[in-house]
């Protein structure tokens, strides 16, 4: 487990993840879509900092996600599924730092996420509308733009945070 | 030949040689009789160039407008006060203009946040209309935040009413911008075009408020017809909206 998560600066740019969710900025979007501000962020914190505190930092932007949301679809059990996931990736392997390997991660991560939104809000609807062409744009929009963007500032917060945690190990 | 012998007369000479002008005589009679066919045709074909042109029509139309406007506020007012005559709507709604400070018309969720709350007076449920029509209603309540819930979103249901055929209807969204309309019984009669309404008999939302129109209707739809209506408010690009608060300015009971 890194030492990120004991720098408050850093545990308080999670922050930024609901402040962007809600301004959604018009240029950052594909299709009317935004993307997913919580699998960018994420990523790279559970690349660096493990397993437990990527699952921990996926539950608390789950809550802080869903307080901002309608209805009863919660994003938390697949933010926290990808905090471990992902921070289990670096054992036993050279680290990730590829843009290309963090657009993947960051596409598949967006598809989970994306995936059991729409399953949750199906479940309430009706399974007949399931897959109706809404959804469909709705969910190859948002993995395309997280997809694009992830590499861009996935990779700089990565760099930051590898070389504070680098710099507080040593 | 019994003419010739009338012109013989002395005296009925002249009556008889003046059967030109007894000829006019008798279309001047005709004209009579048919309230003038040849002489107001003969005015309208030659005062055909100097009619009425569009100028005047334009005057006229806006003429209308100011006329039915002034109608519509008026049987408005009425409305309303029969209504609380009949108690269907305790309180006069108060109407909170508010800004929509963050929207996401595009997302999983179609949801606006608006920057004003229960210190405005906003309730959970209130109807939320823009320049249109309804666009959704206040689904949660902070103090200086409501979130409301679109009519496009997928939890959002409201009932509605097709005002031309008196049918009855469920507005529900379906994650798209435009959404389906489903019917209780299986020939509502509605056809593409048509204006739907919130339902006169709702409590929930006020009643006649105007929604969208009929796009398209899928009649084989099961198990009851199918229609997609097209929002009559410019849900994307509202940056203004108003609430109609049902605590209005005077309380209910009171």
């Amino acid at each position: 487990m890194g030492r990120l998560h004991r720098r408050p600066v850093f545990v308080l740019s999670a922050l930024v993840v609901p402040l962007l969710t809600l301004a959604a900025p018009g240029f950052l979007r594909l299709g009317g879509v935004p993307p997913s501000w919580a699998v960018i962020w994420l990523l790279p914190w559970s690349l660096v900092d493990g397993p437990l505190s990527g699952a921990l930092a996926g539950l608390a932007l789950g809550l802080m996600l869903d307080a901002l949301h309608l209805g009863s679809a919660t994003q938390m059990p697949a933010l926290a599924l990808l905090g471990w996931w992902w921070g289990r990736l670096p054992r036993r392997r050279p680290p990730i730092e590829r843009s290309f390997s963090l657009g993947l991660l960051a596409m598949l991560g967006s598809a989970v996420l994306g995936l059991s939104v729409l399953l949750q809000r199906q479940w309430s609807s009706g399974w007949e509308s399931l897959l109706t062409a809404a959804s469909l744009h709705t969910l190859l929009a948002q993995v395309l733009v997280t997809a694009l963007l992830a590499p861009m500032i996935c990779s700089l917060l990565l760099l930051l945070w590898r070389r504070h945690s680098a710099t507080a190990r040593g | 030949m019994p003419l010739g012998r009338l012109f013989r007369v002395p005296w009925l000479r002249p009556v008889v040689g003046a059967w030109p002008w007894a000829l006019v005589a008798l279309g001047l009679v005709a004209v009579r009789l048919s309230k003038g066919a040849v002489l107001s045709d003969a005015y309208a074909l030659i005062s055909r160039p100097f009619w009425p042109g569009s100028a005047q029509k334009e005057w006229l139309q806006a003429a209308q407008q100011v006329d039915q406007q002034s109608r519509l506020s008026q049987l408005e007012l009425d409305n309303r006060r029969l209504r609380t005559l009949l108690d269907l709507q305790r309180a006069d709604p108060g109407k909170v203009t508010a800004p929509v400070i963050s929207r996401e018309p595009g997302d999983w969720w179609h949801q606006l946040l608006l920057g004003a709350g229960e210190i405005q007076g906003i309730q959970e449920g209130d109807a939320v209309i823009a320049p249109g029509g309804l666009i959704g209603l206040v689904e949660s309540v902070t103090p200086t935040t409501a979130q409301v819930a679109l009519l496009t979103d997928t939890a959002s249901k409201v009932g509605v009413w097709v005002g031309r055929t008196q049918r009855h209807g469920l507005l529900t969204g379906v994650g798209s911008s435009r959404p389906v309309l489903r019917f209780l019984e299986k020939d509502p009669q509605v056809r593409p075009g048509d204006v739907v309404v919130t339902s006169p008999a709702s409590t929930l939302v006020p009643p006649g408020l105007s929604v969208g129109v009929i796009q398209s209707v899928d009649e084989k739809a099961v198990p009851a017809t199918v229609a997609v209506v097209q929002l009559s408010a410019p849900v994307a690009s509202v940056d203004w909206v108003q609430v109609l608060t049902r605590q209005g300015p005077a309380p209910a009971g009171s």
